[in-house]
C-alpha cells in the first residue's frame, strides 16, 4: 500500500470518527443560549436572566431560595442568620471555609464591599437597592462587618425582612465578589468595573476559563469548592441566535439544554423523544399599558373599554403557550396575596357603548408599540384587530427593546405591549413597586424605573397601601394590605392590564439529570449530572 | 519618479484619504439619527435616572455631536479605536478576534467560487446558446437569487441533520471548545499546530458547509462575469485569426481568449471576496459563526457606534486595498500599460 493511500485512509477513519462523535461528552454540559443582552458579567452592571444564570454558577449569594419553593430561604455563604427584634436589621453569620477562585479567603469585608460597590458604581442592578431606600450616602453606615465573619444590614427604612432576604438571595447585584483580588484591576477608581465586565472573581462550584464575547462562556469545576462538589467538568455555554439550527442540534445531541428557543421549534419538538421540555414560571408580567398622557387614554371609561378590548382566552390559548400563562393580577401567581383572578374577557359591545359614553362613539387613532418579536408583536396584532372592531384605529410601531421601552421610559407612547414588572422575589412589593407605585407623576421627576411613572398613573391610596405593606412584619395584615391594592387598581382601572405572567422554556436533553430552572433564574448547575 | 507620476500617486493617496473621512462622517451621523439609545442597552430598562445620566455622561453623549465627533477623531488618530459595548474590549481586539474566522470562511467559499464559477463561465461562453449555456446560467441565477439564509438551513437539514456529513452550528464541536491553543485564530491551522487531528476534522466538518453555501453564492457572480468577458474576447478578430491558423480550439480559448481576461478576473475575485469578509452575516447567522459580519450587525443594532465607526472604517480600507491591487495588477498584466 502505498504511502498516500496509507494516509488518505487514516484521514477518512479520523474523519470518520468525528462524524460518529456527535453527542456530548459525559462530563460536560453543553448549552445553547442567545448572548446578545450579554454585555458584562459585572455584578453591579449585569442585566438580564441570562448573566443572572451564569453568575449563579460563578459567585456565591449569602442565602439561596429553594428553587422548587421559592419562599424557603436556604443558608449559603450564610450558614445561619437572626433578624432584629424591631424587624430594623438582619445580621448574617458566615461560614468559615470558603474561599474564592483566587485562594482569597471570603470574608464580611469582601460581602459588605461588594454590595456597597453596587450603591457607589450607581450602575444597572443599584436601582434595585435604591428602591428599598439604599443610598451611595448611607450604604456604609447602614451595611457593616461586626466581625470577620458577620454581615449586619440596618434598613433605611421600615421594611419587610423578608423582602431584603429576597433581594440577597435572588439580585444578580448580591454575588459576592473578592474585594482583594478586584482591586488589583481597579483603573481609575472604577473599583475593577472594568476588569469585571470580561472576568470574573467568585467562589461559585465553575470558575470562568475562558469567556470570547457573543461567542463563548467555559466554566470549569472549582475543585475546591466548599459546597456539593459538581460532577461535572466543564459547563461550554455557546451563542447561537437561530433558533432552528438550536432544534436541530438538540434532537442531533449536540448540545445538551437550549434556551431561547422560539415556540415554533419548542412545539415541533413536543413530541420528539430524547428530549424534555421544562417550562417554570416566573414573576414577570406580560401587559397592556396606556399612557395616561394622552387625553383620550386618560378617561376611565376609555380605559375600561379597551380592558376590555383584550381578547385574554384567544392571546393564552393561541399565542401565549411556552411564553406564559393566564394572569390579570398585577401580582403573580401563586402568593397568598394574590387575588382571585377577575376574569374580564373580551367583551366588544360593552366595550363599544363605554368608548360611546365617554364620547369617542366614532373612535378614534392611536399607536401600538411593541417589539418585533413573539409574541409581543403576535399580541399587538391582535389587540389591533380587536380594537378596530370597537372603531379605535390602532397603527402598530414595531422595533427593538431599546425603542419600545425607551419610548415608554421618555412617556412617549399610547399604548404598548410589554412585560415588566419585576416578581423575582417571592413578595408581591417586587411586583407592585415597579408596576404601580408612582411616588411623582411630575415629568421632572423621571422615575423611569417604576412604570407606574411611565404610564403616569398615580392613585395616592395605592402608594399608601403599598408603602404600608411593605413595612409589615405580620404577614395576615400585610396580605390584607396588598389584596387592597388589587381591588382598588381594580375599581379605579389602572393603566396597564396584566394578561399573562411569564413561563420560561427550557429543552433539556433526556441524558441531563438535576437541571432545575430557577424562577429567579438563578439556575446552579452544581447538582446536575449526565448519564 | 516623474512629476506627473508623483502627483498622480499624491492625488491617490487625497482620494483616498477624503473617502474614508467621508464614510467615518456619514456613518457617525447616520448613528447617531439612529433611534437606537446606547445608554439603555448598557443599563436595561429598568434603571433609574440618575443612572441613566450617569451613564449617558461616561459615554460622553452629554456632548454636542460636532464635539463628541471630534474627540472620536482625535482618539483615533492616536490609535484609540474606544471600547465597544458590545464586548466590553478595546475595538481593536474585537475586530482582531472575529477577522481570522471569516478570512477563514471566506478564503474557503472564494475558493469554491472561483474553482467552478471559472471553468463555468468558460464552458458556458464557449458553448453559447446550447444546453450547458442554459443550464449553468440557470445554476448562477439560482444561486444569485436564492436567499443565502434559506439556502444555509436546507443544507443544514440534509448534510447535517439527516446525512450528517457536516457539521451543525459554530467553528467546531463544541465539546472542542477551549482544547487546542489558538496559534493564528484560523482553526484549521491552530488544531493541526496543536497536534489535535480529531479537533481538525471536526473544524473541517464544520467550516465545509457554510464555506460551500457562500462559495457557490459566488459562483454565480463569477461565472456570469467570466461568461461575459469571455463572450467580448471571443468576438474578436485577433482569436478569428487564430482559429483560422489552425490552433486547437483548447488552446484558442486557454492560451489566446483566456489570457486576455485573468486582469478583470482577478478584479472581479478580488471585489468578491472583499464582499465575503464583509456581507456573510446570514451565513454567519444561521452557522453561529463568530465572525466579522456578525460582529457589525449586533453593534449596529445596538447602537455600538465605536465598534460600528472602525468596522465600516475596516472595510473602507478592505476596499481600498483591493482597488488598489487591481491598478497594481492590471500595470503587470495588461501589456497596454506597460
Amino acid at each position: 500500500m502505498s504511502t498516500l493511500v496509507r494516509y488518505l485512509l487514516g484521514a477518512t477513519m479520523l474523519l470518520l470518527s468525528a462524524v460518529a462523535h456527535s453527542n456530548t461528552p459525559s462530563d460536560q454540559l453543553i448549552i445553547a443560549l442567545k448572548m446578545n443582552n450579554i454585555l458584562s458579567l459585572d455584578p453591579a452592571a449585569a442585566t438580564g436572566n441570562d448573566i443572572a444564570f451564569i453568575n449563579a454558577n460563578l459567585y456565591d449569594t449569602l442565602i439561596e431560595l429553594d428553587p422548587e419553593d421559592p419562599t424557603i430561604i436556604l443558608p449559603s455563604v450564610a450558614s445561619e442568620w437572626d433578624v432584629a427584634d424591631d424587624n430594623m436589621s438582619l445580621r448574617f453569620t458566615l461560614r468559615e471555609d470558603i474561599n474564592f477562585h483566587s485562594g482569597n479567603p471570603l470574608t464580611a469585608e469582601d460581602v459588605v464591599w461588594t454590595l456597597e460597590r453596587v450603591l457607589n458604581l450607581n450602575l444597572a442592578l443599584a436601582t434595585t437597592w435604591k428602591a428599598l431606600g439604599f443610598t451611595q450616602e448611607n450604604v456604609s453606615s447602614l451595611i457593616s462587618a461586626p466581625s470577620s465573619h458577620e454581615v449586619e444590614i440596618k434598613f433605611p427604612r421600615e421594611l419587610d425582612p423578608k423582602l431584603v432576604m429576597y433581594t440577597l438571595a435572588t439580585s444578580p447585584s448580591a454575588f459576592i465578589i473578592d474585594k482583594q483580588r478586584v482591586l488589583e484591576h481597579e483603573q481609575q477608581g472604577d473599583l475593577g468595573n472594568q476588569w469585571l465586565t470580561t472576568n470574573a472573581a467568585g467562589s461559585g462550584a465553575f470558575s470562568l476559563q475562558q469567556w470570547i464575547p457573543q461567542d463563548r462562556i467555559i466554566m470549569t469545576k472549582n475543585d475546591r469548592y466548599w459546597g456539593e462538589m459538581p460532577t461535572l467538568e466543564r459547563i461550554v455555554m455557546r451563542n447561537l441566535k437561530e433558533s432552528q439550527t438550536m432544534r436541530l442540534m438538540i434532537e442531533r445531541g449536540d448540545i445538551d439544554v437550549a434556551i431561547g428557543m422560539s415556540v415554533p421549534d419548542i412545539r415541533s419538538l413536543e413530541e420528539a423523544e430524547g428530549v424534555d421540555i421544562q417550562t417554570t414560571q416566573r414573576g414577570t408580567l406580560y401587559y397592556v399599558a396606556v399612557s395616561m398622557q394622552n387625553d383620550i387614554l386618560a378617561n376611565k371609561d376609555v380605559r375600561r373599554a379597551i380592558r376590555g378590548t383584550i381578547n385574554y382566552d384567544g392571546i393564552n390559548d393561541s399565542i401565549m403557550p411556552f411564553y406564559g400563562i393566564f394572569h390579570q393580577r398585577p401580582v403573580k401567581l401563586g402568593l397568598p396575596a394574590t387575588l382571585p383572578e377577575p376574569m374580564y374577557s373580551l367583551t366588544t359591545e360593552e366595550a363599544r357603548a363605554l368608548l360611546a359614553e365617554a364620547g369617542y362613539e366614532n373612535g378614534f387613532t392611536t399607536t401600538i408599540r411593541a417589539l418585533n418579536e413573539s409574541p409581543f408583536i403576535n399580541v399587538a396584532i391582535n389587540l389591533q384587530n380587536s380594537l378596530e372592531r370597537i372603531g379605535i384605529n390602532a397603527e402598530i410601531i414595531s422595533g427593538t427593546g431599546n425603542q419600545v421601552y425607551g419610548a415608554m421610559r421618555d412617556r412617549r407612547f399610547d399604548i404598548i405591549v410589554g412585560r415588566g414588572g419585576g416578581g423575582f422575589a417571592p413578595h408581591p412589593d417586587s411586583n407592585l413597586t415597579p408596576l404601580l407605585l408612582n411616588p411623582d407623576n411630575a415629568d421632572a421627576a423621571k422615575l423611569t424605573n417604576f412604570q407606574g411613572w411611565r404610564t403616569g398613573y398615580q392613585n395616592e391610596r395605592i402608594n399608601e397601601l403599598i408603602m404600608q405593606a411593605v413595612s409589615e412584619a405580620d404577614s395576615d395584615v400585610q396580605n390584607r394590605l396588598y389584596g387592597e391594592v388589587q381591588s382598588i387598581y381594580e375599581e379605579d382601572v389602572g393603566a396597564l392590564f396584566p394578561f399573562s405572567q411569564m413561563v420560561n422554556t427550557v429543552v433539556v436533553r433526556n441524558e441531563v439529570e438535576g437541571y432545575l430552572d430557577d424562577p429567579a433564574a438563578m439556575t446552579r448547575l452544581r447538582s446536575v449530572t449526565k448519564r | 519618479m516623474t512629476r506627473s507620476r508623483y502627483s498622480g500617486v499624491v492625488r491617490k493617496i487625497g482620494v483616498i484619504f477624503i473617502t474614508l473621512f467621508g464614510l467615518l462622517t456619514m456613518t457617525f451621523v447616520i448613528g447617531r439619527l439612529m433611534p437606537i439609545d446606547p445608554v439603555l442597552a448598557v443599563i436595561g430598562p429598568d434603571a433609574d435616572s440618575s443612572t441613566y445620566q450617569q451613564v449617558f455622561e461616561q459615554m460622553g453623549l452629554d456632548r454636542p455631536i460636532w464635539v463628541q465627533y471630534f474627540y472620536y477623531l482625535q482618539a483615533m488618530l492616536s490609535g484609540d479605536f474606544g471600547r465597544a459595548i458590545l464586548t466590553g474590549s478595546p475595538v481593536v481586539d474585537d475586530i482582531l478576534r472575529v477577522l481570522p474566522a471569516t478570512i477563514e470562511l471566506a478564503s474557503i467559499a472564494i475558493m469554491v467560487g472561483v474553482g467552478l464559477g471559472v471553468p463555468l463561465g468558460v464552458y458556458a461562453a464557449t458553448h453559447r446558446g446550447r444546453l450547458g449555456d442554459h443550464l449553468t446560467r440557470v445554476i448562477t441565477l439560482f444561486g444569485y437569487s436564492t436567499p443565502v439564509f434559506w439556502v444555509g438551513m436546507v443544507g443544514l437539514i440534509i448534510f447535517y441533520a439527516w446525512l450528517n456529513w457536516a457539521g451543525a452550528a459554530g467553528r467546531i464541536g463544541f465539546a472542542y471548545d477551549g482544547m487546542f491553543t489558538s496559534y493564528t485564530g484560523f482553526y484549521l491551522v491552530d488544531t493541526l499546530l496543536s497536534g489535535n487531528l480529531e479537533a481538525f476534522f471536526s473544524a473541517l466538518r464544520h467550516i465545509a458547509l457554510p464555506a460551500l453555501i457562500l462559495g457557490l453564492n459566488s459562483v454565480s457572480f463569477i461565472g456570469r462575469m467570466t461568461r461575459s468577458f469571455m463572450l467580448e474576447q471571443l468576438s474578436q478578430e485577433y482569436i478569428k485569426t487564430a482559429r483560422v491558423k489552425g490552433l486547437s480550439e483548447r488552446s484558442v480559448i486557454w492560451k489566446h481568449a483566456f489570457k486576455n481576461i485573468r486582469v478583470q478576473l482577478l478584479t472581479i475575485v478580488a471585489l468578491a471576496y472583499g464582499g465575503l469578509l464583509e456581507g456573510a452575516v446570514l451565513i454567519e447567522t444561521v452557522f453561529a459563526w463568530p465572525g466579522f459580519g456578525q460582529y457589525l450587525t449586533d453593534s449596529l443594532l445596538m447602537g455600538d457606534m465605536n465598534a460600528v465607526m472602525a468596522s465600516v472604517l475596516f472595510i473602507g480600507l478592505v476596499f481600498v486595498f483591493l482597488n488598489l491591487l487591481s491598478d497594481v495588477l492590471y500595470k503587470l498584466f495588461d501589456p497596454r500599460t506597460q
